[in-house]
């Protein structure tokens, strides 16, 4: 085994692609022969190696958590969402009246909104506390009913507004979220610097706001262009030969214009997303310590595909290479200005809690690793 | 002596530390203090992939972080082994994937043993809602024939005398109802009721054969067969979507359970509706010779079509040579037939074919009627098919049992709707 170096940067991730894959390749043969029961072994599995890959000032973090307290979650979760999931899903529409069932799970719907919500802030607060640095532990508290029930309502604003109070849902969202975490007893804090949390993101939203309309209809004129160009128009006019023939043709064109779409979409949106990573880095601090973000769009957006595409092609077995990426992405672009005072900073009092993260494999929330 | 570096768990810092391994414990010495830490209690809070870092257990918040490791190798070996890392032995791995398969397996069969007994404690108002998924199936699939009443009320009536003679439960909630539709088959629903095709009837070269028929499905509703696969079926979605942790497969086996196509029984409750379904034929004086006959005439198609996937009869009931077998073993040639040639030549005449009135598709007139004021001119008037002396149930014969009181509004007065009919086949 050949022993890697600790960087010498504030932040490095030394991850190897071949060395994630290859445990990604492992977890996803036993994921498969045991009926998806070694899921939780295969996460804790990969979130080690990735952790440990993650190097800050010259020392690795440490995922401390065990396969059996997220199987524990789990069970916890499985009569207190699973059993009424398969009622309102199996049972009610089969065995009562159709309203009633429908309402149900219009119901369902609705509650499971902040639901999830609830479930990502347990779901970090478990990583958090999971994970150490020279032995210290990091934390989240804070309620999260508290950011449940916040986080709906600016889901609520957000669909009213089309979709504009984004980038400000976004901000308040990692507001409450870096507010309340901590490393050791030390807390982070989400500054306000004087200017807008938003500062920065109107122009990119907007991109990608009016960018994602046009995506659709700029990617069917460019199939359609090159279908025109490949012999589409002779093939019409000369009459289709046979229907079966001419229908599989328009929906090659529909999924190809589909898949192109999407793939603009991805594109018009990158900068949006990279200048709202870039913007909650910078307001986070840690005892004097500020950070800084350099993510770029077009490399975001590369990062992004190579993600994708390993998802859809492993039929996301292996979706925490995808993670992987992005956390290797983020962490190489991670820069610090001052530093901490470690040596007041001491072992966290926030209680580690033993709960798992039941609710968050329930909602398939993290596709392996749980990214920032 | 091994440089190295020391955090105790209280602060963020790691202080230069030195040490010194012993056979079966290591000492750090930072600064004035020493800590003994024995290799027992040690496990590793790195990976394995770069230096090495030690933490004790329980877990105290102390770590060492050591550059080299041979000597630590040699001294405890057992840090450098997968479990000192946190990795499950092959004993999780294989009883993960013992239970795993072996809760399948539970799931797989103990499903179709509860499905008898959860089946028969489904209440009613259950079974009916049920039935109008099946209902809405099969309206969407057939059409309602207006002048099958009769028909309907002759085939009911030979059902209730063999219901009667084998005491079944159930016979009073059980109704027949004829339908218009492009595929032979006949089906039981969860409400009770018995679905016949007009082209079930068609091809039926006897009465006896289609009594037969009727006998089987009597069978399937009262053993509870249609309530046990439809549970059955929603158990192996349940367990799907579990397994496989998305929302949609299962579900939509559990759905298509109810739905006609997935009207499929086990083989055991096949068997079962034949030998329950002679019985009723047996024991009311009905040769089951006909039956033998119907199943041999079904082989002999599936084989010429050789397996197409149209809903027949030979679908959800494959015929085979050995059924048609166990039906000519028990028959007794000499009965009576169980319908009147009169009767028979009314149920025949059911919904038959007509040219349909292509701008009034649903309002099919009837066979024998006069076309009605308003309808298609273009119609053609009633062409073939025999003239039923019975028109309009004028001079019905006597009927040899109570008339049964329909278990549900919909079994007297199908819905009609849904999607206009398939083209009629033949
Ligand atoms: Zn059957």
């Amino acid at each position: 085994m050949t022993l890697e170096a600790a960087p010498t940067q504030a932040f490095a991730h030394s991850g190897k692609l071949g060395n994630v894959l290859g445990l990604a390749f492992k977890n996803a043969g036993l994921t498969l022969a045991t009926l998806t029961l070694y899921r939780f072994w295969a996460r804790t599995a990969m979130r080690r190696r990735l952790w440990s890959r993650v190097w800050v000032m010259g020392d690795p973090l440490e995922y401390t958590g065990s396969a059996w307290e997220l199987f524990r979650g789990f069970l916890i979760s499985l009569p207190c969402f699973f059993l009424p999931a398969i009622f309102i899903f199996y049972i009610a529409p089969l065995m009562m009246d159709p309203v009633t069932a429908t309402w149900l799970a219009i119901g369902f719907y609705i509650i499971a909104n902040p639901l999830i919500a609830a479930a990502r802030y347990l779901m970090r607060r478990y990583q958090l506390s999971r994970t150490r640095w020279r032995g210290i532990r990091f934390g989240l508290a804070g309620s999260s009913a508290r950011y449940a029930f916040a986080s709906f309502g600016w889901t609520i604003l957000q669909t009213l507004s089309l979709g504009w109070y984004t980038p400000a849902a976004r901000m308040n969202r990692a507001k409450l979220m870096w507010d309340n975490a901590r490393f050791g007893d030390q807390p982070f804090q989400f500054i306000d610097d004087g200017e807008s949390p938003q500062q920065g993101m109107w122009w990119p939203f907007a991109m990608g706001w009016f960018g994602s309309i046009l995506s659709l209809f700029v990617a069917y004129f460019i199939v359609f262009m090159i279908a025109f160009a490949a012999g589409l128009g002779e093939y019409i006019s000369q009459g289709a030969e046979s229907s079966e023939q001419a229908a599989m043709i328009f929906v090659g064109i529909g999924v190809a214009s589909f898949v192109l779409g999407l793939l603009l979409m991805t594109l018009a949106w990158a900068p949006y997303n990279a200048a709202a990573m870039n913007r909650i880095a910078s307001l986070i601090e840690l005892d004097g310590a500020r950070f800084k973000l350099k993510a770029k769009t077009f490399s975001l957006f590369g990062v992004t595909l190579a993600g994708w595409l390993i998802t859809i092609f492993s039929l996301t077995l292996l979706a925490p290479v995808a993670g992987f990426l992005q956390v290797r992405y983020v962490i190489n672009r991670l820069e610090v200005t001052g530093a901490p005072k470690f040596a007041e900073i001491g072992q966290s009092i926030v209680p580690e809690g033993t709960s798992g993260e039941g609710l968050g494999d329930a909602f398939d929330l993290d596709m392996g690793v749980g990214v920032v | 002596m091994i440089l190295a570096r020391y955090a105790d768990g209280r602060a963020a810092i790691a202080r230069d530390a030195q040490v010194e391994l012993g056979p079966d414990a290591l000492t750090i010495q930072v600064g004035e203090q020493n800590h003994v830490w024995t290799y027992a209690d040690l496990r590793r809070a790195d990976d394995g992939a770069g230096r090495i870092m030690l933490k004790r257990k329980p877990d105290t918040g102390e770590r060492l972080m050591l550059e080299q490791s041979s000597d630590l190798e040699s001294t405890a070996p057992d840090l450098f082994k997968p479990r000192a890392f946190g990795i499950e032995g092959r004993a999780v791995v294989g009883s993960l994937i013992a239970s795993a398969w072996g809760i399948a397996a539970a799931f797989l069969v103990g499903i179709p043993l509860a499905a008898a007994p959860i089946a028969e404690v489904i209440p009613e108002r259950q079974r009916n809602q049920i039935a109008d998924i099946s209902w809405s199936q099969v309206n969407a699939f057939t059409d309602y024939c207006d002048d099958s009443d009769e028909a309907a009320r002759i085939l009911n009536d030979v059902a209730y005398r063999m219901m009667e003679n084998s005491n079944v439960a159930r016979r009073d909630d059980i109704w027949i109802t004829i339908v218009d539709a492009p595929f032979p088959n006949a089906f039981a629903l969860p409400d009770y009721s018995i679905i016949v095709t007009d082209d079930l009837i068609e091809m039926a070269e006897s009465p006896d054969e289609v009594t037969g028929v009727i006998a089987h499905e009597i069978a399937h509703i009262e053993h509870n067969h249609v309530m046990k696969n439809i549970i059955r079926n929603v158990g192996a979605g349940v367990f799907f979507d579990i397994v496989f942790g998305g929302a949609g497969a299962g579900q939509a086996i559990a759905i298509a359970s109810v739905n006609l196509t997935g009207l499929r029984y086990s083989r055991d409750d096949e068997t079962d509706a034949d030998v329950r379904g002679f019985e009723y034929m047996d024991a009311a004086g009905i040769d089951t010779g006909g039956v033998a006959r119907l199943f041999t005439r079904f082989t002999e198609m599936a084989e010429e079509q050789g397996g197409g996937d149209i809903p027949t009869l030979l679908s959800s009931h494959p015929a085979s040579a050995e059924r048609a077998a166990t039906a000519r073993a028990r028959s007794r040639p000499g009965l009576a037939p169980s319908i009147n040639e009169a009767d028979w030549r009314v149920v025949r005449a059911a919904c038959s074919d007509e040219p349909i009135p292509v701008p009034a598709p649903i309002e099919i007139p009837a066979q024998g009627q006069t076309p009605r004021e308003g309808a298609n001119p273009n119609a053609a008037p009633a062409p073939t098919s025999p003239t039923p002396p019975l028109e309009g149930g004028a001079g019905k014969p006597e009927s040899p049992g109570p008339m049964p009181k329909p278990a549900h509004p919909k079994a007297v007065a199908p819905r009609i709707g849904g999607l206009p009919s398939l083209g009629r086949a033949s």
